[in-house]
C-alpha cells in the first residue's frame, strides 16, 4: 500500500496558512516522508486534471485554507470533497471566514467600485470592470465569478475537522497530522484545539481583578501598554475571554491584545455577540449618558467584535448595504 | 429528546375561542413533529379541568406536555402543581400564551390564527429539548442579624430574643444605646433617658439569645430570606470583656490626651477610654489611631511634652520605642491584651434588621450661622451633652468659660424645610427645642431663652400640652422668622449678636451668650455603603427606602431585610421603638421554625472543564452567588444562592455558564420556529 495522499489548497487567503506549513521547519520533512502530496499550488506544479483523474476518496485528507468567495474556489472545494476521505478547514478564513469575511459588511459592487475605480491609486477612465467572460481574438478569456458574499468552507462543502488560527500554530498542525496518520481523531466536526477560552492559559490572568471595570476604552496606539497587566483591565479591547485557546498567546506575548482568530468555543454560536455581551458587562457605570459615551468611543465595533468570524456568525453579512 | 408530546388547548370559556378557531389550531398541532395527541378543553384551570388534565396525562402517558392557554403568569404554577401531583415532572411542560398574546390583542382572525400556530410550533420544538428538573429545599434559618444597637435595634433584639430567636446584634461603637443614651431628659414628659434605657441595655447585654458584637461592622452579606450569610469585621478593642470590671484604673496613666469625638469633641479622653460615664458595656477600648503602641502620630506631642519638661526622658524614650504599657501595668485584672487582632466573623441568619440611625446636617455649610467659628454656637446633639450629667460639664449648663449663659437662642429648622438643603421637616426639632427651653429655665431660672422658629410642628396626643406648658415660662420669648437658616450670627466681644427678621416687628437684633442650632436629621454617613452591601434601595434623601409608605413602612425591596428607626427617616423615640417592634414582628411572621425553603430550580451552572476563569461573571451576579475557585481557577456558582436570573449565562464569553430550563438549544429552537 502506498503512502496516504494529501492535498493542500488555498481559497481566499493571504498565503499565511501556506507559510504555516513551512513553519513546521524540519518537522515538515517527517510529514513529507509519511505522505504523498498530490496537490499544493503554492509549492508544486499539479493540475486540476490530475485531481479529476483520482478515484473518489482516494486522497486521504485535503487541507483547505481561505474563505470561499469565487465560483472557482467553490468548484475546487467541491472537487476535493469528492476526492477526499477527510476535509480539514485550515486556518481562520476557511474555519470562520476570517479577514476576507469582513467584506460581508459591504457587497461586490462596493468592492469593485473602490478597487477598480475610486481608490486614489487607480486610473480607470473607461470604467472597465472585471467580467466573467471577455472575448479576444484568440477566443474567450474567463475569470472566476466574484461572489457578493464571502463563505466559510463549511457553508460550501461538508467539513470534517477544523484547525483554527491566523495562521494555525505549528504544534496544532503537527498534532492534527499525527492524529490523522494514527487514526486517533475525535468526533467529526471538532475544532482541533482546546475548548476553553484564552484566559485559561494567559499569563496576564493573575493581574485581572475580580471586578473588571472599564471607564474608558482605549486603542493600542493611544497608550503605553503595560506588558504584564490584563488588557481589559487597561481599557484595551481583548477578545481573549471569547476566543478559543491553543494559539500559544503569540499576540499577547508580543504585547498586543487578542483579536479572536481562533474563533469561539464549541458552546458559543456567535463570538462577536458573546464578546459584546461580556464587554457590556464590565462597563463601569450605570449612567445612561456615560454608558453611551464609553460605547461610542469604540471605533468600528462590528469590525472589532467580528474581526475573524463575520461569515460564520449569526449575522453572516450586512443587509441593505 | 422527546417522541411523545401531548398538546392541550384551552378555549378559556370563550375568551380564546371567540377570536381563534380552536379546532383548526388543534388540527395544526396534531400535524407537528413528535406530537402524539391534541386535546381541547373549555376551562383547563377549573377544578374539573385540572382533574381532566391529571387523568388524561396518566392515561396517555406523554413524555412532554404543551398547554396553550393564558399567560404563564396566570396559571403556569397551577399546571405545574397539577402535574407535580401526578409525578409528571413540571419542567417537561411548556405553556403557550394564546390569550393575552393572541386572542385578546390580535383582532384579525387570520392573523391571530397564524400567530397562535407560530407559538405552538415554537413550544412543541422547544419542549422536546426540555429536561426534567428536581426541586430542592433547605432548612429555613430563623436567626436574626440586627445592625445598630440604638433604641430600634435593641427593641427588636429583645422581642426576638424573648421569642427564642438567636440574635446577632452588631454595633459599630464600643457601647450600645445609640444617641439616646447620651441624652439627659426626653420630651414630652421629661423622663431621664438613661434611666429609661438602662434596664433595656442591661437586658440586651445579658440575654442568652443575644450575641452582642460591639466595635463591629457588617462587611458582606450574601443570600436571601431564610438563608443569609454575613461577614462581620470585629475590630480589636484590646480589652477583654470577660476580665474587665470597668474600674477605670487604666485611664489615668495613659499619656495620650485627645478630643472625645463621641462626646462631640466637648471633652477630652485618653487613648484607652470609655466615651462617657455610664456607657454600656462599661469596658474601655484602646484607640489604635492615638495609642502610642499602635500609632506614631502622637510621638510629636510626646517630644514636645518632653522638651517642655512635662514628661521625663525615660518616659519619652519608652513612648518613642512604642513600648508604652502604662495601661496594662495599671490594670488590676490583666484585662488588657495588646495582641488582640481584628477578626472576621461569619454568622448565618434568616432575616436582617437595619437600624443604623441618623446624623445631623452639618451647620457649617451655612457660614452665616458661624458654627465651628463662634465657640458658643452648638448643635442640638452637643447641647444634649452639655445638659447631661455624664457630659463634659457634669450636667451644669456652662459655657466654655465655665460661666452660665445669661441668654440662650435656639434656632429651629437649620437645613430642613429648605429646598437648598433638605426639603423635609425632621418632625422632632420643635419638641426638643421646647425641651431645651424648659431645661435652660430649670437649670438657670434667670436666663432668657429665645426660640427662633418658622412654624410649630407638635403633632400627637401629648405634645401640644407640652408646648403650652413651656410657653408659660416667664423668661421665654418666641420669635417667628420666615426662614431660620437666614439668621445671622456674629461674635460680639465675648457675646453673640443675632440678627433676624421677626415677622411681627421686622428686623431684629439680639445679644445672646449661647446659640443652639436644630439641624435637619440626615442619613447616617455609612448608609450608602450599607445599601450596597445589602442591595437595599435608598430614598432620594439617602435614608433606606421602605417597601410602601403606608402599608410596608419597615420592609425593604429585599425580602427578609427590614428597616427600623431613623435609618428609615427622621422620627422620635416612641416611633423608633414602634418600628423596632414592627420589624421584629415581620421577622417572626416571615421566619417560622421548621419551615423549609424551596430553592430556585432553574439555576445557572458553570462547567468547570469549560470555564477559563476570565471572571467576567463574578461581579455581575446580583445575588453574589459566584465565586472564583482559586485553586482550579474557575468560577463556581453556589446553587443555594443562585436565583436563575441568567445574567452570567448571557455574559459568559466562552459559553461555560448555562441556564437550566433556558439552554441555548431550547431558546434557539423556540426562536427559529417563531420566525419561520
Amino acid at each position: 500500500m502506498g503512502k496516504p495522499k494529501v492535498a493542500f489548497y488555498w481559497c481566499a487567503s493571504c498565503g499565511g496558512c501556506e507559510e504555516a506549513f513551512v513553519d513546521l521547519a524540519e518537522d515538515i520533512l517527517k510529514v513529507i516522508e509519511a505522505v504523498d502530496i498530490v496537490l499544493w499550488p503554492v509549492a508544486l506544479d499539479f493540475k486540476i486534471k490530475d485531481i479529476e483523474k483520482l478515484h473518489d476518496a482516494e486522497i486521504a485528507v485535503s487541507f483547505i485554507n481561505g474563505a470561499v468567495r469565487t465560483d472557482e474556489q467553490e468548484d475546487i472545494s467541491k472537487l476535493l470533497r469528492k476526492k477526499s476521505g477527510l476535509i480539514v478547514a485550515f486556518g481562520s478564513c476557511a474555519h470562520l471566514g476570517g479577514i476576507p469575511g469582513l467584506a460581508n459588511f459591504v457587497n461586490r459592487d462596493k468592492i469593485f467600485d473602490w478597487v477598480y475605480k475610486n481608490a486614489p491609486s487607480v486610473v480607470n477612465n473607461n470604467g472597465v470592470f472585471p467580467q466573467k467572460k471577455t472575448g479576444v481574438i484568440e477566443g474567450d478569456l474567463t475569470l472566476p465569478e466574484f461572489y457578493d458574499t464571502v463563505y466559510t468552507l463549511d457553508q460550501v462543502i461538508d467539513v470534517d475537522y477544523y484547525i483554527p488560527g491566523c495562521a494555525p500554530p505549528p504544534d496544532l498542525i503537527l498534532k492534527a497530522i499525527e492524529a490523522i496518520l494514527s487514526g486517533t481523531l475525535p468526533e467529526k466536526g471538532t475544532v482541533l484545539a482546546p475548548d476553553r477560552a484564552l484566559c485559561e492559559t494567559c499569563k496576564r490572568r493573575e493581574t485581572k481583578p475580580e471586578k473588571a471595570a472599564i471607564k474608558e476604552i482605549k486603542r493600542v496606539h493611544q497608550v503605553m501598554l503595560d506588558p504584564e497587566r490584563c488588557f481589559l483591565d487597561q481599557g484595551i479591547i481583548c477578545l481573549g475571554p471569547a476566543t478559543r485557546d491553543g494559539c500559544g498567546e503569540r499576540c499577547i506575548n508580543a504585547n498586543m491584545p487578542c483579536r479572536g482568530c481562533f474563533g469561539p468555543t464549541s458552546r458559543v454560536v456567535d463570538q462577536g455577540a458573546k464578546f459584546l455581551s461580556a464587554l457590556a458587562s464590565i462597563i463601569d457605570t450605570n449612567d445612561e449618558a456615560e454608558i453611551r459615551k464609553i460605547t461610542n468611543s469604540i471605533v468600528d465595533p462590528a469590525g472589532i467584535f467580528y474581526y475573524y468570524s463575520l461569515p460564520a456568525s449569526m449575522l453572516r453579512r450586512k443587509l441593505n448595504v | 429528546m422527546s417522541g411523545r408530546i401531548g398538546v392541550y388547548i384551552c378555549s378559556c370559556g370563550t375568551n380564546i375561542s371567540d377570536n381563534l378557531n380552536i379546532d383548526g389550531l388543534a388540527e395544526f398541532s396534531a400535524g407537528l413533529d413528535n406530537v402524539s395527541y391534541v386535546k381541547v378543553h373549555k376551562l383547563l384551570c377549573s377544578e374539573e379541568g385540572k382533574n381532566f388534565l391529571s387523568d388524561d396525562v396518566l392515561k396517555e402517558s406523554p413524555d412532554r406536555i404543551v398547554i396553550a392557554s393564558c399567560s404563564p403568569r396566570e396559571h403556569e404554577k397551577t399546571f405545574r402543581n397539577t402535574l407535580q401531583k401526578i409525578r409528571f415532572n413540571p419542567y417537561l411542560f411548556q405553556m403557550v400564551n394564546i390569550r393575552e398574546q393572541v386572542a385578546w390583542p390580535t383582532p384579525d382572525k387570520s392573523e391571530a390564527a397564524e400567530k397562535a400556530k407560530a407559538y405552538l410550533r415554537a413550544a412543541v420544538k422547544r419542549v422536546a429539548f426540555q429536561e426534567p428538573l428536581e426541586k430542592k429545599e433547605i432548612d429555613c434559618n430563623t436567626d436574626v442579624l440586627i445592625i445598630g444597637a440604638g433604641p430600634a435595634g435593641m427593641e427588636a433584639a429583645l422581642l426576638l430574643a424573648k421569642a427564642g430567636r438567636k440574635v446577632y446584634l452588631v454595633e459599630k461603637n464600643s457601647f450600645i444605646g445609640g444617641r439616646v443614651a447620651r441624652y439627659e431628659d426626653v420630651f414630652p414628659k421629661m423622663e431621664c433617658a438613661t434611666c429609661m434605657l438602662e434596664p433595656m441595655m442591661d437586658e440586651v447585654m445579658h440575654h442568652e439569645n443575644i450575641e452582642l458584637l460591639t466595635c463591629s461592622d457588617v462587611q458582606d452579606v450574601i443570600g436571601f430570606l431564610g438563608n443569609f450569610v454575613v461577614k462581620i469585621r470585629k475590630r480589636a478593642a484590646y480589652v477583654s470583656k470577660d476580665k474587665c470590671l470597668g474600674c477605670g484604673a487604666c485611664y489615668e496613666p495613659c499619656p495620650v490626651t485627645v478630643k472625645n469625638e463621641l462626646d462631640y469633641n466637648l471633652s477630652n479622653r485618653k487613648a484607652i477610654y470609655i466615651p462617657y460615664t455610664g456607657a454600656l458595656p462599661n469596658v474601655p477600648v484602646i484607640d489604635e489611631a492615638h495609642c502610642l503602641r499602635f500609632s506614631s502620630k502622637d510621638l510629636d506631642i510626646c517630644r514636645e511634652a518632653f522638651e517642655l519638661g512635662l514628661i521625663t526622658k525615660e518616659e519619652y524614650e519608652m513612648f518613642r520605642k512604642k513600648d508604652c504599657t502604662a495601661c496594662k501595668e495599671a490594670c488590676p485584672f490583666e484585662a488588657i491584651n495588646y495582641d488582640e487582632r481584628e477578626e472576621i466573623l461569619e454568622r448565618k441568619a434568616g432575616g436582617i434588621i437595619v437600624a443604623t440611625g441618623f446624623e445631623l446636617f452639618d451647620p457649617s455649610a451655612v457660614p452665616k450661622l458661624g458654627y465651628g467659628k463662634i465657640p458658643e454656637v452648638y448643635t442640638s446633639l452637643e447641647f444634649e451633652r452639655i445638659l447631661s450629667q455624664t457630659g463634659p460639664t457634669g450636667g451644669n449648663l456652662l459655657m466654655k468659660n465655665s460661666k452660665g449663659p445669661e441668654s440662650v437662642a435656639i434656632i429651629h429648622c437649620v437645613g430642613s424645610r429648605d429646598k437648598k438643603y433638605y426639603d423635609y421637616c425632621s418632625g422632632i426639632c420643635c419638641l426638643y427645642a421646647l425641651k431645651f427651653a424648659h431645661m435652660v429655665g430649670k437649670k438657670l431660672p434667670s436666663a432668657n431663652v429665645y426660640e427662633i422658629y418658622a412654624d410649630w410642628c407638635v403633632p400627637g396626643k401629648d405634645n401640644q400640652a407640652f408646648l403650652d406648658s413651656v410657653k408659660q415660662g416667664e423668661n421665654i420669648q418666641f420669635i417667628r422668622t420666615p426662614l431660620p437658616v437666614d439668621v445671622e450670627l456674629n461674635q460680639d466681644a465675648d457675646r453673640i449678636k443675632l440678627s433676624c427678621i421677626d415677622v411681627s416687628t421686622g428686623k431684629r437684633e439680639l445679644i445672646v451668650d449661647m446659640v443652639i442650632l436644630c439641624p435637619a436629621m440626615v442619613p447616617a454617613k455609612n448608609s450608602r455603603m450599607i445599601s450596597e452591601i445589602l442591595s437595599i434601595s435608598n430614598s432620594k434623601e439617602g435614608f433606606f427606602a421602605e417597601g410602601h409608605t403606608k402599608l410596608a413602612p419597615v420592609s425593604t425591596n429585599i425580602e427578609g431585610i427590614f428597616i427600623a428607626g431613623c435609618a428609615q427617616g427622621p422620627k422620635d423615640i416612641q416611633n423608633t421603638i414602634a418600628q423596632g417592634a414592627a420589624s421584629a414582628g415581620q421577622i417572626l411572621s416571615a421566619l417560622v421554625p421548621g419551615r423549609r425553603l424551596e430553592l430556585e430550580v432553574t439555576t445557572a451552572e458553570i462547567d468547570k472543564d469549560a470555564c477559563s476563569g476570565c471572571m467576567i461573571c463574578i461581579s455581575l451576579c446580583p445575588y453574589k452567588a459566584i465565586t472564583l475557585d482559586r485553586e482550579n481557577k474557575v468560577a463556581v456558582i453556589n446553587e443555594v444562592l443562585c436565583k436563575g436570573c441568567g445574567t452570567c449565562v448571557a455574559a459568559c464569553p466562552s459559553g461555560a455558564a448555562t441556564s437550566k430550563h433556558f439552554t441555548e438549544q431550547q431558546i434557539f429552537a423556540e426562536i427559529e420556529e417563531v420566525l419561520k
